[in-house]
């Protein structure tokens, strides 16, 4: 069909009422002309007539097969369909509203987890020129705990591009949070310090004035110069022509020379930042002591970098030239540093990886999660689609009387199977529906648990989750019409009809028990799945944490461009120490250096011992005397220091009880020498001993699962002026958001100039560290219980159904003297029968698959009986739920009221 | 002459209904006599295949149509060839030539 003729057709197709007049207009015309023709040969006027339309013949017919021409027959047909499966899904509202429901929830389980891990991993950042291009650099060491790592000093940054002739485009990346604008005005603002080559990664142009240039980001110190989001700069700024105006961001005042479109985010994996400055301003503004160094030295791990490779490049080809320039790197890096470890030891490497870092090699426990939890909502779909392919069975063995009588009456098998495939596909459709709108009511709670605040989480114009959403009910469609369809072609027409309105005998269908079995072994699996990450969770958080921070606050102050002496410095946070402990209803404060689970290190040496770091990672925490009060942490040998060890006093710590059965087996070690040294570039350590005075209980502080919690504390009294900034208070009950507010009135009091305080609870970090397992434990719990209700109900369905076709064997059974506890128990081991063969099936399975999440559980055999058992329980339990109601009605079967009615 | 009209050439309606628009306008039944007459009564289009082939074709684009008065006054839908019909007239004549001619050679060489 030409494009002409298809306008054509459709135009007639649209006219096709006037049409139909004019041809019935035009067939009077041509009977009148014939007939004054024939009056003309000689017949009578009413002969005339009479032959006239004789020969014109079936007058309807002849319009019918004009019509033909004046549109789209198949389409026709199609609707007419349409509307036959409209009317039949109408006419039975509770299959309609049972089908579109489960399949609903199966397609909104898949929606929302794409959304979720399509954001965290796979998407790719918005306006990026060519992303298949662009990749984020890694470097990993086979000594560095983390195997591979995204963040690297801005020396080796310059050194890895310097050589690397696979790399056509390169930018590095840091983000932070600070406070941008004056006095009252100060709000905390997400900035990016990026190279000047990173807006040449994106198809952008500013809105207004320009980017920075290459110029502006040199080293030692970039130009003060800030290019503000189109979000930020019209929500929060209100549009204001700011070109040229100035801009407090951080300690340091920037002039602001460009607004970016709208929709750019660069980079960025969390909230998008507010105001983007040159990278080379960054140190000068945030980390004051590394200005002049930033550039030479390799102490300071704050970029990421993102390049771009040659068109034709392989990874591998990308990989090689990144490693050896890494390596060169680190030669250089030995050059002041003689502890940097030789190649041979550290085997170093750096290459190319996601730009998403969820879905990079150094992914968190999260994205792991998450990606069998996206399993599982397969697995939900699948069960979802078994069922809904039962009820579509069933339905079809209701209408079997209906089939055969339209197949009787000459519709094609073909045009039958196109109706069950048009009633699967406008019940998916409705189901997309569903599906969406669970998905964003449902995701809006997986996205709080998972995705950075202030991700959007639109659905509706979500075109990558509609398509998969579409992709899921197509499939469904499919998977759901198999079964019916060959069903109904198979239809026995003679035999349905003979056998009169009681419509078949009961026959098991062998097709119905598999899809039943099959929910109920894909429901096991799942419910395994739940039970041993519930389990791992339960065993986190019963982890002795060596300390307890539910009742503790970290109130962290940010002193901004005030630059304070060593001896300001820490005569400032012992007054705000004080404001702290002088709080009312408090329960004492204390200073700590690292927060929890940002451990930090330096160099240790014990007197004896030839590496310390080989026998692990010993963390060092700085705090004020009262530390281990407030965090509740005990002491069990020695003493915790105090006001007696002052600065001139000799220099103290105490050790975590592991490090002091690792570093003194078997010695005391209460008056041990330590030697600590914190350049890392300095040479071996001429410092005096630190004594070791008290041996603390172990305390969590690198991985919440960590065993080996090396960790030893000093005194930062003893210390010099910057240390210890974080304060902590002990509040008398939990951190509620009136108790953090009245916490942080107090302090913001205390803070000199424009600095401010921000009020955290303690127990975040802890939260953080349990997250993957919480995630876990909630979703496969979650959508194990979707899939035993789904399940559940399939087999309701289908004993009900079977119940009601058995009646009259039944009846016949009560009649011959079956009792109601006979036939209770004939109905109730069908149901159950199907509940254990399902069970055994999926326990199977589970023993299988559970090894493979074995990596994710903690402190959990993967084949925990406990769980196994419990499950088993519960889904026998539930077929014999399922199947109570229908068993009830069938112990009602009254012999004269179902024999009688044949 | 024979009383009985021949059987229409299976395709060569379309063919015919062209050639007669060719000539003039017509209305539908003016399309019939007219290919009546010229066949000498040899050829009856039926109506019940003319008007759908009409509509057909009309769809097509290879012939217009617009509502006329006849010469009696009634009013009447005529039917005239468009530059497209013309085009497809000559395409479908020559191939029907050529297949005629083709089928008039084997049925002289069978029967020799």
């Amino acid at each position: 069909m030409s494009p002409r003729e298809a306008v054509l057709r459709v135009v007639a197709w649209l006219r096709r009422d006037r049409l139909s007049a004019q041809l019935a207009a035009e067939l009077e015309t041509h009977a009148d002309l014939l007939a004054r023709d024939l009056e003309r040969e000689g017949l009578s006027p009413a002969e005339a007539r009479a032959a006239a339309r004789r020969q014109l013949g079936n007058v309807t017919a002849l319009r019918e097969s004009s019509r033909d021409a004046w549109g789209f027959p198949v389409v026709e047909a199609v609707l007419q369909d349409l509307r036959y499966a409209v009317r039949g899904l109408v006419n039975a509202p509770a299959f309609t509203a049972t089908v579109v429901i489960t399949l609903g929830l199966g397609i909104g389980a898949n929606a929302a987890m794409f959304a979720v891990i399509d954001r965290l991993m796979f998407r790719p950042f918005p306006l990026l020129r060519d992303p298949g291009s662009v990749h984020r650099v890694y470097v990993e060491t086979t000594v560095t705990r983390r195997n591979a790592y995204p963040v690297i000093p801005y020396t080796r940054y310059l050194d890895l591009v310097r050589s690397a002739p696979s790399i056509r485009q390169h930018a590095a990346v840091s983000e932070w949070r600070v406070a941008v604008g004056t006095g009252q005005a100060s709000r905390e603002q997400k900035v990016a310090g990026v190279s000047a080559s990173f807006f040449g990664f994106f198809d952008i142009r500013p809105v207004h004035g320009r980017f920075f240039g290459p110029a502006e980001d040199q080293v030692p110190m970039g130009a003060l110069v800030a290019v503000l989001a189109h979000d930020y700069w019209r929500n929060t700024l209100g549009s204001r022509d700011l070109l040229g105006q100035t801009l407090r961001v951080g300690s340091l005042d920037y002039t602001v020379i460009g607004i970016a479109p709208p929709g750019f985010v660069g980079t960025v994996q969390g909230r998008a930042p507010d105001i983007f400055i040159p990278v080379t301003t960054v140190p000068a503004n945030i980390e004051e002591s590394s200005r002049n160094t930033f550039f030479t030295a390799y102490n300071w791990d704050w970029v990421e970098v993102i390049v771009r490779l040659k068109p034709g490049v392989s990874e591998a080809a990308a990989t090689a030239d990144l490693t050896t320039a890494y390596r060169r790197s680190r030669a250089i890096q030995r050059e002041t540093n003689p502890r940097v470890l030789p190649d041979s030891v550290a085997h170093p490497r750096a290459f190319i990886g996601p730009m998403r870092s969820a879905a990079g090699p150094d992914a968190g426990m999260e994205s792991r999660v998450l990606l069998w939890v996206s399993g599982v909502a397969a697995i939900v779909l699948l069960i979802a689609c078994a069922n809904v392919a039962n009820l579509m069975l069933a339905r079809v063995l209701r209408r079997q009387r209906e089939i055969a009588v339209r197949l009787a009456l000459g519709v094609s098998r073909a045009r039958l199977l196109a109706q069950f495939v048009l009633e699967a596909l406008m019940l998916s459709l409705v189901g997309i529906a569903v599906g969406l709108l669970l998905a964003q009511w449902g995701g809006s709670a997986i996205r709080q648990l998972l995705l950075p605040e202030g991700s959007t989480f639109t659905l509706r114009t979500d075109w990558r989750t509609i398509g998969v959403a579409t992709a899921c009910a197509l499939a469904a469609a499919l998977l759901t019409t198999v079964a019916p369809a060959i069903l109904a072609a198979r239809a026995d027409m003679t035999a349905s009809l003979k056998a009169g309105a009681r419509g078949g005998t009961y026959r098991r269908s062998t097709l119905r028990s598999a899809l039943l079995v099959a929910q109920g072994a894909l429901s096991v699996l799942l419910l395994v799945g739940a039970g041993l990450f519930v389990r791992s969770l339960h065993n986190v958080l019963r982890i002795p944490l060596g300390y307890d921070a539910r009742q503790v606050v970290e109130v962290y102050p940010d002193f901004r461009e005030l630059r304070l002496g060593d001896a300001e410095l820490r005569a400032t946070l012992n007054r705000l120490l004080e404001t702290a402990r002088a709080i009312p209803a408090t329960g004492g404060a204390a200073r700590m250096n690292s927060g929890l689970f940002r451990s930090n290190t330096a160099q240790l040496q014990v007197p004896g011992i030839d590496s310390v770091e080989q026998l692990g990672r010993f963390n060092v925490q700085v705090t004020s005397p009262g530390y281990f009060d407030v965090m509740r942490t005990r002491i069990l040998r020695g003493r915790a220091y105090d006001e007696r060890d002052g600065p001139g006093a000799p220099l103290v710590a105490v050790v975590s009880n592991a490090m002091a059965r690792v570093v003194w087996p078997g010695r005391d070690p209460i008056g041990q020498c330590m030697q600590v040294t914190w350049n890392a570039s300095a040479n071996l350590p001429t410092d005096p001993c630190t004594r070791v005075i008290g041996v603390a209980e172990d305390a969590a502080s690198e991985r919440l699962t960590d065993e080996r919690r090396f960790m030893y504390y000093l005194n930062a009294e003893q210390m010099g002026g910057g240390w210890a900034s974080r304060i902590l208070v002990r509040l008398n009950g939990r951190p509620t958001l009136a108790e953090r507010e009245r916490v942080r009135t107090a302090m913001q009091a205390a803070m000199p100039g424009n600095g401010f305080v921000v009020v955290t609870p303690l127990q975040d970090a802890i939260d953080d560290q349990s997250r993957g397992w919480r995630l876990g434990a909630t979703m496969f719990a979650a959508f194990g219980m979707l899939a035993l209700v789904v399940a559940a109900v399939g087999l309701y369905g289908v004993i009900s159904y079977t119940v009601a076709q058995r009646m009259h064997e039944l009846a016949m059974r009560v009649a011959l003297g079956a009792r109601s506890r006979d036939i209770l128990r004939l109905v109730l081991r069908q149901g159950t029968g199907y509940a254990a063969a399902g069970v055994a099936i999926g326990l199977l399975l589970a023993a299988v698959a559970s090894r493979w999440i074995e990596p994710l559980l903690y402190r959990e055999h993967p084949r925990d009986p406990l769980v196994f058992g419990g499950v088993c329980a519960i889904m026998v339990g539930v077929g014999v739920l399922a199947s109570i109601g229908p068993a009830l009605r069938a112990t009602r079967a009254d012999p004269n009221r179902v024999l009688r009615a044949d | 002459m024979s009383d009985t009209p021949a059987p229409l050439l299976a395709g060569t309606l379309d063919l015919l209904i062209l050639k007669t628009l060719a000539a003039g306008t017509f209305h539908g039944y003016g399309i019939a006599q007219h290919i009546k007459r010229l066949s000498r009564e040899a050829l009856r289009i039926e109506e019940g295949s003319l008007y759908p082939a009409l509509s057909r074709m009309q769809v097509k684009g290879w012939i217009a149509s617009e509502w006329k008065q006849t010469p009696t006054g009634r009013e009447a839908r005529y039917y005239r060839i468009t530059a497209a019909g013309r085009k497809q007239l000559g395409q479908e004549e020559a191939d029907f030539k050529r297949s005629i001619a083709a089928t008039v050679r084997v049925l002289k060489l069978s029967d020799a």
